[in-house]
Protein backbone atom coordinates (compact mmCIF):
# COMPACT_ATOMS: atom_id res chain seq x y z
CA UNK A 1 0.00 0.00 0.00
CA UNK A 2 2.81 2.36 0.81
CA UNK A 3 4.53 3.87 -2.20
CA UNK A 4 8.29 3.24 -2.25
CA UNK A 5 10.46 6.10 -1.14
CA UNK A 6 11.53 7.92 -4.31
CA UNK A 7 15.24 7.53 -4.97
CA UNK A 8 17.27 10.48 -3.84
CA UNK A 9 18.47 12.15 -7.06
CA UNK A 10 22.22 12.67 -7.45
CA UNK A 11 21.82 16.27 -8.61
CA UNK A 12 20.33 17.18 -5.24
CA UNK A 13 23.47 15.97 -3.45
CA UNK A 14 25.56 17.86 -5.98
CA UNK A 15 23.51 21.01 -5.36
CA UNK A 16 23.96 20.64 -1.61
CA UNK A 17 27.74 20.24 -1.90
CA UNK A 18 27.96 23.16 -4.35
CA UNK A 19 25.91 25.38 -1.99
CA UNK A 20 28.11 24.52 1.00
CA UNK A 21 31.32 25.02 -0.98
CA UNK A 22 30.03 28.36 -2.34
CA UNK A 23 29.23 29.43 1.21
CA UNK A 24 32.75 28.52 2.34
CA UNK A 25 34.34 30.35 -0.62
CA UNK A 26 32.10 33.34 0.07
CA UNK A 27 33.26 33.41 3.69
CA UNK A 28 36.90 33.11 2.60
CA UNK A 29 36.46 35.93 0.05
CA UNK A 30 34.83 38.12 2.67
CA UNK A 31 37.44 37.38 5.36
CA UNK A 32 40.66 37.31 3.31
CA UNK A 33 40.24 38.74 -0.21
CA UNK A 34 38.05 41.79 0.45
CA UNK A 35 40.01 44.91 1.42
CA UNK A 36 39.15 46.47 4.80
CA UNK A 37 36.68 49.35 4.64
CA UNK A 38 37.83 52.98 4.80
CA UNK A 39 35.55 53.78 7.72
CA UNK A 40 34.70 50.46 9.32
CA UNK A 41 37.96 48.56 8.85
CA UNK A 42 37.62 44.80 9.27
CA UNK A 43 34.05 45.13 10.56
CA UNK A 44 32.89 45.44 6.96
CA UNK A 45 33.46 41.68 6.65
CA UNK A 46 30.31 41.06 8.70
CA UNK A 47 28.41 42.91 5.97
CA UNK A 48 28.97 40.13 3.40
CA UNK A 49 27.22 37.52 5.52
CA UNK A 50 24.59 39.93 6.82
CA UNK A 51 23.48 41.60 3.57
CA UNK A 52 23.37 38.38 1.55
CA UNK A 53 21.23 36.65 4.18
CA UNK A 54 18.92 39.70 4.37
CA UNK A 55 18.34 39.82 0.62
CA UNK A 56 17.58 36.12 0.50
CA UNK A 57 15.09 36.41 3.37
CA UNK A 58 12.99 38.82 1.29
CA UNK A 59 13.38 36.61 -1.77
CA UNK A 60 12.04 33.73 0.36
CA UNK A 61 8.97 35.72 1.43
CA UNK A 62 8.26 36.47 -2.23
CA UNK A 63 8.57 32.79 -3.15
CA UNK A 64 6.28 31.84 -0.24
CA UNK A 65 3.61 34.34 -1.25
CA UNK A 66 3.68 33.48 -4.94
CA UNK A 67 3.58 29.75 -4.19
CA UNK A 68 0.58 30.55 -1.98
CA UNK A 69 -1.10 32.39 -4.85
CA UNK A 70 -0.35 29.42 -7.13
CA UNK A 71 -2.03 27.15 -4.55
CA UNK A 72 -5.12 29.36 -4.47
CA UNK A 73 -5.14 29.40 -8.28
CA UNK A 74 -4.66 25.71 -8.97
CA UNK A 75 -5.56 24.00 -5.70
CA UNK A 76 -2.54 21.71 -6.12
CA UNK A 77 -1.20 20.64 -2.76
CA UNK A 78 2.45 20.82 -3.83
CA UNK A 79 2.26 24.61 -4.12
CA UNK A 80 1.19 24.80 -0.48
CA UNK A 81 4.16 22.59 0.38
CA UNK A 82 6.48 24.99 -1.51
CA UNK A 83 4.85 27.94 0.24
CA UNK A 84 5.39 26.38 3.67
CA UNK A 85 9.00 25.49 2.83
CA UNK A 86 9.74 29.02 1.62
CA UNK A 87 8.04 30.54 4.70
CA UNK A 88 10.23 28.44 6.98
CA UNK A 89 13.34 29.48 5.02
CA UNK A 90 12.20 33.12 5.21
CA UNK A 91 11.82 32.81 8.98
CA UNK A 92 15.30 31.27 9.29
CA UNK A 93 16.97 33.85 7.06
CA UNK A 94 14.98 36.66 8.69
CA UNK A 95 16.10 35.58 12.17
CA UNK A 96 19.71 35.36 10.92
CA UNK A 97 19.36 38.85 9.44
CA UNK A 98 18.24 40.26 12.78
CA UNK A 99 21.02 38.49 14.69
CA UNK A 100 23.56 39.59 12.08
CA UNK A 101 22.27 43.15 12.08
CA UNK A 102 22.46 43.37 15.86
CA UNK A 103 26.01 42.02 16.04
CA UNK A 104 26.97 44.37 13.21
CA UNK A 105 25.48 47.49 14.77
CA UNK A 106 26.94 46.93 18.27
CA UNK A 107 30.57 47.65 17.25
CA UNK A 108 29.75 50.13 14.45
CA UNK A 109 26.97 52.15 16.06
CA UNK A 110 27.56 51.12 19.69
CA UNK A 111 24.03 49.84 20.23
CA UNK A 112 22.26 46.56 19.55
CA UNK A 113 19.11 48.10 18.25
CA UNK A 114 18.99 51.32 16.23
CA UNK A 115 15.46 51.24 14.78
CA UNK A 116 17.24 51.24 11.46
CA UNK A 117 14.68 51.02 8.67
CA UNK A 118 15.81 47.74 7.17
CA UNK A 119 16.33 46.00 10.48
CA UNK A 120 12.93 47.15 11.74
CA UNK A 121 11.34 45.93 8.52
CA UNK A 122 12.94 42.51 8.96
CA UNK A 123 11.72 42.31 12.54
CA UNK A 124 8.18 43.11 11.39
CA UNK A 125 8.51 40.50 8.65
CA UNK A 126 9.54 37.86 11.17
CA UNK A 127 6.54 38.81 13.33
CA UNK A 128 4.25 38.52 10.29
CA UNK A 129 5.68 35.11 9.40
CA UNK A 130 5.26 33.92 12.98
CA UNK A 131 1.56 34.66 12.53
CA UNK A 132 1.46 32.38 9.49
CA UNK A 133 2.91 29.47 11.48
CA UNK A 134 0.62 30.01 14.46
CA UNK A 135 -2.44 29.93 12.19
CA UNK A 136 -1.15 26.91 10.27
CA UNK A 137 -0.80 25.05 13.53
CA UNK A 138 -4.43 25.71 14.45
CA UNK A 139 -6.10 24.43 11.27
CA UNK A 140 -6.42 20.67 10.85
CA UNK A 141 -7.94 20.53 7.41
CA UNK A 142 -5.13 20.72 4.79
CA UNK A 143 -6.93 22.62 2.01
CA UNK A 144 -8.34 25.24 4.39
CA UNK A 145 -4.94 25.54 6.07
CA UNK A 146 -3.23 26.15 2.74
CA UNK A 147 -5.78 28.71 1.64
CA UNK A 148 -5.68 30.66 4.90
CA UNK A 149 -1.89 30.69 5.00
CA UNK A 150 -1.79 31.84 1.36
CA UNK A 151 -4.19 34.67 2.20
CA UNK A 152 -2.04 35.79 5.12
CA UNK A 153 1.08 35.65 2.96
CA UNK A 154 -0.60 37.86 0.36
CA UNK A 155 -1.36 40.44 3.06
CA UNK A 156 2.21 40.10 4.34
CA UNK A 157 3.58 40.73 0.86
CA UNK A 158 1.31 43.76 0.39
CA UNK A 159 2.27 45.18 3.76
CA UNK A 160 6.05 44.87 3.30
CA UNK A 161 6.49 47.95 1.04
CA UNK A 162 4.25 49.98 3.36
CA UNK A 163 6.15 48.71 6.38
CA UNK A 164 9.37 49.68 4.65
CA UNK A 165 8.10 53.23 4.18
CA UNK A 166 6.95 53.30 7.80
CA UNK A 167 10.29 52.03 9.06
CA UNK A 168 12.12 54.51 6.86
CA UNK A 169 10.09 57.46 8.12
CA UNK A 170 9.87 56.31 11.69
CA UNK A 171 12.67 58.58 12.83
CA UNK A 172 12.32 61.25 10.18
CA UNK A 173 10.29 64.39 10.53
CA UNK A 174 8.99 64.77 7.03
CA UNK A 175 7.78 61.84 4.94
CA UNK A 176 7.75 63.27 1.42
CA UNK A 177 11.26 64.69 1.44
CA UNK A 178 13.15 61.57 2.46
CA UNK A 179 12.27 59.21 -0.39
CA UNK A 180 15.53 58.02 -1.82
CA UNK A 181 15.53 55.02 -4.10
CA UNK A 182 19.21 55.28 -4.98
CA UNK A 183 20.25 53.75 -1.66
CA UNK A 184 21.85 56.97 -0.49
CA UNK A 185 24.45 56.88 -3.24
CA UNK A 186 26.85 54.60 -1.38
CA UNK A 187 29.80 53.84 -3.61
CA UNK A 188 31.54 50.55 -3.23
CA UNK A 189 34.93 49.27 -4.21
CA UNK A 190 34.71 46.95 -7.24
CA UNK A 191 36.29 44.01 -5.38
CA UNK A 192 33.94 44.50 -2.45
CA UNK A 193 30.92 44.56 -4.73
CA UNK A 194 32.05 41.34 -6.43
CA UNK A 195 32.60 39.65 -3.07
CA UNK A 196 29.17 40.80 -1.91
CA UNK A 197 27.48 39.53 -5.07
CA UNK A 198 29.27 36.18 -4.72
CA UNK A 199 28.01 35.91 -1.15
CA UNK A 200 24.48 36.77 -2.24
CA UNK A 201 24.72 34.03 -4.87
CA UNK A 202 25.97 31.55 -2.26
CA UNK A 203 23.13 32.43 0.13
CA UNK A 204 20.62 32.06 -2.72
CA UNK A 205 22.06 28.62 -3.57
CA UNK A 206 21.80 27.65 0.09
CA UNK A 207 18.17 28.79 0.09
CA UNK A 208 17.42 26.83 -3.08
CA UNK A 209 18.95 23.68 -1.64
CA UNK A 210 17.12 23.98 1.70
CA UNK A 211 13.90 24.75 -0.17
CA UNK A 212 14.12 21.65 -2.35
CA UNK A 213 14.98 19.41 0.61
CA UNK A 214 12.09 20.84 2.63
CA UNK A 215 9.67 20.47 -0.29
CA UNK A 216 10.62 16.80 -0.68
CA UNK A 217 10.03 16.27 3.02
CA UNK A 218 6.82 18.29 2.88
CA UNK A 219 5.42 16.16 0.06
CA UNK A 220 5.99 13.03 2.15
CA UNK A 221 4.32 14.73 5.12
CA UNK A 222 1.35 15.67 2.97
CA UNK A 223 1.06 12.09 1.74
CA UNK A 224 1.17 10.76 5.29
CA UNK A 225 -1.41 13.31 6.43
CA UNK A 226 -3.74 12.30 3.58
CA UNK A 227 -3.44 8.62 4.54
CA UNK A 228 -4.03 9.28 8.22
CA UNK A 229 -7.08 11.30 7.25
CA UNK A 230 -8.49 8.55 5.05
CA UNK A 231 -7.30 5.30 6.60
CA UNK A 232 -7.21 6.07 10.32
CA UNK A 233 -5.22 3.36 12.09
CA UNK A 234 -4.16 1.81 8.79
CA UNK A 235 -1.54 4.47 8.44
CA UNK A 236 -0.11 3.67 11.85
CA UNK A 237 0.78 0.16 10.69
CA UNK A 238 2.86 1.26 7.72
CA UNK A 239 5.51 2.73 9.97
CA UNK A 240 8.88 1.68 8.67
CA UNK B 1 -28.12 40.03 -11.30
CA UNK B 2 -25.53 41.47 -13.65
CA UNK B 3 -24.53 44.89 -14.94
CA UNK B 4 -25.72 48.17 -13.47
CA UNK B 5 -28.69 46.89 -11.56
CA UNK B 6 -26.45 44.18 -10.06
CA UNK B 7 -24.05 46.80 -8.81
CA UNK B 8 -26.72 48.89 -7.12
CA UNK B 9 -28.15 45.70 -5.62
CA UNK B 10 -24.71 44.89 -4.22
CA UNK B 11 -24.44 48.36 -2.71
CA UNK B 12 -27.84 47.89 -1.11
CA UNK B 13 -26.69 44.52 0.25
CA UNK B 14 -23.63 46.21 1.69
CA UNK B 15 -25.71 48.82 3.49
CA UNK B 16 -28.16 46.18 4.68
CA UNK B 17 -25.30 44.29 6.34
CA UNK B 18 -23.95 47.50 7.86
CA UNK B 19 -27.44 48.30 9.13
CA UNK B 20 -27.82 44.82 10.60
CA UNK B 21 -24.51 45.04 12.46
CA UNK B 22 -25.20 48.55 13.75
CA UNK B 23 -28.74 47.64 14.85
CA UNK B 24 -27.55 44.53 16.62
CA UNK B 25 -24.84 46.59 18.32
CA UNK B 26 -27.32 49.32 19.28
CA UNK B 27 -29.46 46.68 21.01
CA UNK B 28 -26.78 44.60 22.72
CA UNK B 29 -24.23 47.40 23.26
CA UNK B 30 -21.66 44.63 23.83
CA UNK B 31 -18.83 46.14 21.76
CA UNK B 32 -19.63 49.72 22.71
CA UNK B 33 -19.45 49.03 26.43
CA UNK B 34 -16.35 46.83 26.10
CA UNK B 35 -14.37 49.18 23.85
CA UNK B 36 -15.54 52.34 25.58
CA UNK B 37 -14.46 51.24 29.03
CA UNK B 38 -11.39 49.44 27.79
CA UNK B 39 -10.01 52.43 25.93
CA UNK B 40 -10.75 54.79 28.84
CA UNK B 41 -8.94 52.43 31.20
CA UNK B 42 -6.03 52.26 28.74
CA UNK B 43 -5.81 56.06 28.77
CA UNK B 44 -5.79 56.17 32.56
CA UNK B 45 -3.23 53.38 32.90
CA UNK B 46 -0.92 55.07 30.40
CA UNK B 47 -1.42 58.37 32.20
CA UNK B 48 -0.27 56.72 35.44
CA UNK B 49 2.66 55.08 33.67
CA UNK B 50 3.89 58.31 32.10
CA UNK B 51 2.50 60.88 34.49
CA UNK B 52 5.57 62.03 36.43
CA UNK B 53 6.28 64.87 34.05
CA UNK B 54 3.50 66.95 32.46
CA UNK B 55 5.60 67.90 29.41
CA UNK B 56 6.21 64.20 28.76
CA UNK B 57 2.48 63.50 29.01
CA UNK B 58 1.63 66.22 26.49
CA UNK B 59 4.24 64.89 24.09
CA UNK B 60 2.95 61.34 24.48
CA UNK B 61 -0.73 62.25 24.02
CA UNK B 62 -1.06 61.43 20.26
CA UNK B 63 0.62 58.05 20.73
CA UNK B 64 -1.52 57.24 23.76
CA UNK B 65 -4.74 58.06 21.91
CA UNK B 66 -3.82 55.70 19.07
CA UNK B 67 -2.70 52.90 21.36
CA UNK B 68 -6.11 53.03 23.06
CA UNK B 69 -7.86 53.05 19.68
CA UNK B 70 -5.74 50.22 18.30
CA UNK B 71 -6.46 47.90 21.23
CA UNK B 72 -10.16 48.75 21.15
CA UNK B 73 -10.24 48.07 17.41
CA UNK B 74 -9.25 44.46 18.03
CA UNK B 75 -12.05 43.95 20.55
CA UNK B 76 -14.60 45.65 18.33
CA UNK B 77 -13.74 43.59 15.24
CA UNK B 78 -13.74 40.27 17.11
CA UNK B 79 -17.12 41.19 18.62
CA UNK B 80 -18.58 41.85 15.15
CA UNK B 81 -18.25 38.17 14.24
CA UNK B 82 -18.90 36.72 17.68
CA UNK B 83 -22.60 37.52 17.70
CA UNK B 84 -22.94 36.24 14.12
CA UNK B 85 -21.17 32.98 14.78
CA UNK B 86 -22.98 32.23 18.03
CA UNK B 87 -26.11 30.89 16.36
CA UNK B 88 -24.81 30.03 12.90
CA UNK B 89 -26.10 33.26 11.41
CA UNK B 90 -22.87 33.86 9.52
CA UNK B 91 -23.10 30.54 7.65
CA UNK B 92 -26.66 31.42 6.73
CA UNK B 93 -25.49 34.78 5.43
CA UNK B 94 -22.87 33.08 3.26
CA UNK B 95 -25.42 30.76 1.66
CA UNK B 96 -27.19 33.80 0.17
CA UNK B 97 -26.33 34.69 -3.44
CA UNK B 98 -24.54 37.91 -2.54
CA UNK B 99 -20.92 38.83 -3.20
CA UNK B 100 -18.54 38.08 -0.34
CA UNK B 101 -16.93 41.49 -0.85
CA UNK B 102 -20.31 43.11 -0.03
CA UNK B 103 -20.41 41.14 3.24
CA UNK B 104 -16.86 42.22 4.05
CA UNK B 105 -17.38 45.88 3.14
CA UNK B 106 -20.70 45.97 4.99
CA UNK B 107 -19.16 44.66 8.20
CA UNK B 108 -16.17 46.92 7.65
CA UNK B 109 -18.39 49.98 7.35
CA UNK B 110 -20.22 49.16 10.58
CA UNK B 111 -16.95 48.52 12.37
CA UNK B 112 -15.42 51.71 11.02
CA UNK B 113 -18.38 53.86 12.09
CA UNK B 114 -18.24 52.56 15.66
CA UNK B 115 -14.47 53.03 15.77
CA UNK B 116 -14.66 56.59 14.43
CA UNK B 117 -17.33 57.40 16.99
CA UNK B 118 -15.13 55.96 19.73
CA UNK B 119 -12.20 58.01 18.45
CA UNK B 120 -14.28 61.19 18.46
CA UNK B 121 -15.27 60.50 22.08
CA UNK B 122 -11.73 59.63 23.18
CA UNK B 123 -10.21 62.71 21.56
CA UNK B 124 -11.45 65.29 24.11
CA UNK B 125 -10.88 62.86 27.00
CA UNK B 126 -7.25 62.30 25.96
CA UNK B 127 -6.83 66.02 25.36
CA UNK B 128 -7.94 66.81 28.91
CA UNK B 129 -6.18 63.92 30.67
CA UNK B 130 -2.87 64.50 28.93
CA UNK B 131 -3.08 68.28 28.91
CA UNK B 132 -2.75 68.54 25.14
CA UNK B 133 -5.00 71.38 23.93
CA UNK B 134 -6.50 70.69 20.50
CA UNK B 135 -8.18 74.04 19.75
CA UNK B 136 -8.47 74.84 16.05
CA UNK B 137 -7.20 71.50 14.79
CA UNK B 138 -10.43 69.60 15.50
CA UNK B 139 -11.63 69.11 11.87
CA UNK B 140 -8.20 67.85 10.82
CA UNK B 141 -7.98 65.63 13.88
CA UNK B 142 -11.38 64.13 13.12
CA UNK B 143 -10.25 63.45 9.54
CA UNK B 144 -7.11 61.74 10.88
CA UNK B 145 -9.21 59.67 13.26
CA UNK B 146 -11.57 58.67 10.44
CA UNK B 147 -8.70 57.60 8.16
CA UNK B 148 -6.67 55.93 10.92
CA UNK B 149 -9.59 53.91 12.25
CA UNK B 150 -10.45 52.95 8.66
CA UNK B 151 -7.00 51.38 8.31
CA UNK B 152 -7.43 49.50 11.61
CA UNK B 153 -10.97 48.45 10.73
CA UNK B 154 -9.91 47.06 7.33
CA UNK B 155 -7.22 44.80 8.75
CA UNK B 156 -9.17 43.94 11.91
CA UNK B 157 -12.37 43.01 10.07
CA UNK B 158 -10.37 40.94 7.59
CA UNK B 159 -8.35 39.02 10.17
CA UNK B 160 -11.29 38.63 12.53
CA UNK B 161 -13.12 36.70 9.80
CA UNK B 162 -10.02 34.58 9.31
CA UNK B 163 -9.60 33.75 12.99
CA UNK B 164 -13.31 33.55 13.88
CA UNK B 165 -13.32 29.75 13.79
CA UNK B 166 -9.94 29.19 15.41
CA UNK B 167 -8.95 28.49 18.98
CA UNK B 168 -7.28 31.24 20.98
CA UNK B 169 -8.68 33.86 18.59
CA UNK B 170 -8.64 36.58 21.25
CA UNK B 171 -4.86 36.49 21.47
CA UNK B 172 -4.31 35.49 17.85
CA UNK B 173 -6.05 38.49 16.31
CA UNK B 174 -3.68 41.15 17.72
CA UNK B 175 -0.64 38.97 16.91
CA UNK B 176 -1.68 38.80 13.26
CA UNK B 177 -3.02 42.31 13.02
CA UNK B 178 -0.51 44.63 14.65
CA UNK B 179 2.52 44.00 12.41
CA UNK B 180 0.31 44.77 9.41
CA UNK B 181 -1.16 48.00 10.82
CA UNK B 182 2.22 49.46 11.82
CA UNK B 183 2.28 51.85 8.81
CA UNK B 184 -1.27 53.04 9.57
CA UNK B 185 -0.46 53.51 13.24
CA UNK B 186 2.70 55.45 12.46
CA UNK B 187 1.07 57.77 9.93
CA UNK B 188 -1.93 58.38 12.23
CA UNK B 189 0.24 59.17 15.26
CA UNK B 190 2.50 61.48 13.28
CA UNK B 191 -0.44 63.30 11.68
CA UNK B 192 -2.08 63.76 15.09
CA UNK B 193 1.20 64.95 16.55
CA UNK B 194 1.71 67.45 13.72
CA UNK B 195 -1.80 68.85 14.17
CA UNK B 196 -1.59 69.10 17.97
CA UNK B 197 1.83 70.78 18.03
CA UNK B 198 0.74 72.90 15.07
CA UNK B 199 4.29 73.51 13.94
CA UNK B 200 3.92 72.95 10.21
CA UNK B 201 0.63 73.00 8.31
CA UNK B 202 1.91 71.04 5.31
CA UNK B 203 3.40 68.29 7.47
CA UNK B 204 0.06 67.10 8.86
CA UNK B 205 -1.39 67.14 5.34
CA UNK B 206 1.44 64.95 4.06
CA UNK B 207 0.94 62.35 6.78
CA UNK B 208 -2.83 62.38 6.19
CA UNK B 209 -2.31 61.76 2.47
CA UNK B 210 0.03 58.93 3.28
CA UNK B 211 -2.54 57.48 5.66
CA UNK B 212 -5.18 57.61 2.92
CA UNK B 213 -2.74 55.82 0.58
CA UNK B 214 -2.13 53.01 3.10
CA UNK B 215 -5.89 52.63 3.60
CA UNK B 216 -6.45 52.38 -0.14
CA UNK B 217 -3.81 49.68 -0.64
CA UNK B 218 -5.16 47.57 2.24
CA UNK B 219 -8.77 48.09 1.18
CA UNK B 220 -8.10 46.89 -2.38
CA UNK B 221 -6.04 43.86 -1.33
CA UNK B 222 -8.39 42.66 1.43
CA UNK B 223 -11.59 43.18 -0.61
CA UNK B 224 -10.07 41.20 -3.46
CA UNK B 225 -9.16 38.15 -1.37
CA UNK B 226 -11.84 38.17 1.34
CA UNK B 227 -13.95 35.59 -0.50
CA UNK B 228 -11.14 33.04 -0.03
CA UNK B 229 -11.21 33.55 3.74
CA UNK B 230 -14.88 32.74 4.21
CA UNK B 231 -15.06 29.93 1.65
CA UNK B 232 -15.63 26.63 3.37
Amino acid sequence: MTSPLPRRPTWLNVLGVVALVALAIGAWLGLRVSPPDVNQGDLIRVMYAHVSVAWVSFLAVGVAAFAGIAFLWTGKRRFDVVSLAASEAALLFGALTIIGGMTYSKPTLNTFWTWDAKLTLTALMVALLAGVFIVRGLIEEPVRRGRVSAVILIVVLASLPLNYLAAEWFRTLHPAKSIDLTGGGVTMDATMLEVLLFNVGAAALMFTWLLIERVRLGLREAELEDRRGRGGEQAEVVRV
Amino acid sequence: MTGRSGFTADIRTLFAITGKDLRSEARSKAATVATGFFSSVTLVVLAFALGRDSALMTAAAPGVLWVALAFSGVISAAQAYQSDLADGAFEQLLTLPIPRAAVFLGKLLANWLTMTLLGAVLLPIASVLFDAPIGAGVPQLLLTIALGTLGFAIIATFYAALTANLQARESLLPVLMFPVVVPVLLAAVRATDAIVTGADVGLAGDWIQLLAGFDLVYLVVTSAIFHIVVEE
